[in-house]
């Protein structure tokens, strides 16, 4: 039920945006010197004649067929584009997400098991400092530090050619380590303040009365009850983390993912792939919203009795 | 006995210093030495920003002034770009471009997002409330540096397709957050006094209710800035940025091919600049939410 304006909304603000307003392939087709009428013919075939609707309903009617044909950069199947890129993002963002995410909250745990003393004061602040850099630093100077002749050297700077195993962990573990510390910020943070405002309550207070150990305190009283924003949390960041987030780790080390392909979509105006995409993120999104609501169901029994 | 009457009188006369919520936090933020730090951190900033602005300093980022490549020199501190124009000049100017960024996004998108919520808030449950959850969920479907890239082509020869785009994407933060305050805020007694008083809704939700997010309002402001200034570095580094002017992106960007040869001046001062103003803006904006939320833990 809430699939369907969703998608209609998002297919008409990126046809707006991304088609309607979206680059003019008009003079890209043509030859050297066009007459006005090839020039009308292009037009014409491109559908800018045509009046919005007409062009709109054109562009809904080809995402509800799944029918998105052929880049036109490469003229290759959009399908097999997003099939071969789709899983070099995930493999390439995955093992950072995840541990970006663990160590996130094991730190949280642990700030918040140390409220208030020199523990946790040292990891809130460092936390502040990892927010303050910029993700293009954290990539140039990791890549300074691991990749070049200045450092390191140990890892490529560049490039993507994945056989093995031990080719993933040598292309992916500069990317991952940089992705791990710009999230770690953000995470520690989040996650404390969600797990201390756990710690203040009640029945955390009877637990520790009733001489439980800290330990289980933190890990079944507090970490189990602050589950819901810490599954929210990784849940809806789950579509960006596949499509959007890897653009600036892809780009910067040359590796072909659905980012760097979407971002290359929009600016020459490659519609077939570009609605691709689209419909991908709204579906990721949909995905989501159910997905966060069986786990709420998982992680809160209370939920599914209301 | 007379100047005992005259102290007991003096003293009921002499009125009670006003004790707000707004001065209580303002004292509170005043006691805080990291706060009053960071605040004077950007204040340097805001400072340098507006002394670009008017015309008085480093007005000679974009000449060529040297040779290429320069060290750091007595002359020119930070060295000289592979054009030979003095980076301390750009690092410089570019803080005047990322204040312009960062305020003016963050202004509108704040202000958007307040209006926005606290109108979805008195009417949640209505169909004006579904509306724009609709709207709001649809633009968060599209991942953000894809509608940045979207808006940078639709508007190809806008210079300020950055900021729109950035406005456009960032308000739905605040909007949320305000609108559930609202939905609080409209079940209070104050409110029903209002209305039983016939009060118009306009002014219910801008007098009434609106007033009383401010301490939202005002630390996601902060939080906006922050944010604007960091995409704008990494937006001018992809190339949908800032035009014909300098940023600390570009800077980043020039610079990111140099220091795998060996040229760091130009990465160190533009990352540098950048860091210190973004961490200075986060901790001021901690101290806030410290003195305005007595909850925050």
């Amino acid at each position: 039920m809430y699939s369907i304006p969703l998608l209609f909304g998002v297919t008409l603000i990126s046809f707006v945006l991304m088609v309607y307003f979206g680059p003019d392939k008009t003079y890209d087709l043509l030859g050297r010197n066009p007459t006005i009428e090839e020039i009308n013919e292009i037009r014409h075939q491109l559908g800018y004649d045509q009046p919005f609707f007409v062009r709109y309903l054109e562009y809904i009617k080809e995402v509800l067929l799944f029918d998105f044909g052929y880049s036109d950069s490469t003229g290759e199947k959009v399908t097999s584009i997003l099939a071969k890129t789709i899983p070099v993002s995930i493999a390439l963002q995955l093992p950072g997400f995840i541990l970006g995410n663990v160590l996130g909250i094991l730190l949280a745990l642990f700030a918040a098991m140390h409220r208030s003393t020199w523990l946790d004061k040292l990891i809130m602040s460092s936390s502040v400092v990892g927010m303050s850099i910029s993700y293009l630093i954290v990539i140039i100077t990791t890549q300074l530090i691991f990749c070049s002749s200045y450092g390191l050297n140990l890892f490529p700077v560049y490039g993507w050619e994945v056989n093995s195993l031990s080719d993933y962990l040598y292309y992916i573990t500069v990317p991952t380590i940089s992705s791990v510390f710009v999230a770690l910020g953000y995470n520690t943070r989040f996650y404390r303040a969600v797990i201390v405002e756990e710690t203040t309550r009640d029945h955390v207070r009877t637990a520790k009365a009733f001489g439980h150990s800290a330990s289980t305190i933190l890990f079944k009283h507090v970490l189990r009850n602050s589950l819901i924003p810490i599954v929210t949390r990784i849940v809806f960041s789950i579509p960006f983390v596949i499509v959007g987030g890897a653009l600036l780790l892809e780009s910067y080390f040359g590796i072909p993912g659905v980012g760097l392909t979407a971002y290359d979509a929009i600016t020459t105006g490659d519609l077939p792939v570009l609605k691709a995409i689209i419909v991908l993120t709204t579906l990721m999104f949909i995905l989501v919203v159910s997905l966060v609501d069986i786990l709420y169901r998982v992680v809160d029994p209370r939920i599914s009795l209301k | 006995m007379s100047d005992a009457i005259m102290e007991q009188g003096s003293s009921t006369v002499v009125p009670a210093k006003r004790e707000s919520l707004w001065t209580k936090a303002f004292q509170k933020f005043i006691r805080d030495k990291v706060g009053m730090i960071s605040l004077s951190v950007v204040g340097l900033y805001l400072l340098i920003a507006i002394l670009a602005w008017l015309g008085l300093i480093a007005q000679g980022w974009d000449e060529l002034l040297a040779d290429g490549q320069m060290g750091p020199t007595a002359e020119y501190w930070f060295g000289t770009n592979i054009n030979g124009q003095d980076i301390f000049q750009r690092a410089i100017y570019s803080t005047k471009t990322a204040f312009e960024v960062g305020l003016t996004v963050a202004v509108v998108a704040t202000i958007t997002g307040a209006l926005v919520g606290s109108t979805t808030g008195y009417f949640s449950g209505t169909w004006i409330d579904e509306l724009f959850l609709w709207l709001m969920n649809c633009l968060d479907c599209i991942p953000y540096y894809l509608m940045v890239a979207a808006f940078a082509v639709a508007l190809a020869d806008n210079p300020y397709a950055m900021h729109i785009a950035m406005m456009s994407c960032f308000w739905m933060g605040t909007a949320r957050l305000v609108r559930g305050e609202v939905i609080k805020l409209k079940n209070m007694e104050f409110t029903e006094a209002a209305r039983s008083l016939g009060v118009p809704v306009y002014r219910v939700i801008f007098k009434h209710l609106l007033p009383n997010t401010s301490h939202i309002l005002l630390v996601e402001m902060t939080l906006l800035f922050i944010t604007a200034i960091k995409s704008e570095v990494i937006l001018s580094f992809l190339g949908l940025g800032v035009k014909d002017s300098i940023s600390w992106g570009l800077m980043i960007a020039e610079a990111s091919g140099e220091v795998t040869a060996g040229y760091f001046c130009n990465f160190f001062a533009s990352s540098g600049m950048l860091f210190v103003l973004v961490l200075a803006f986060n901790m001021f904006s901690d101290s806030l939410q410290d003195a305005l939320d007595p909850r925050k833990i």
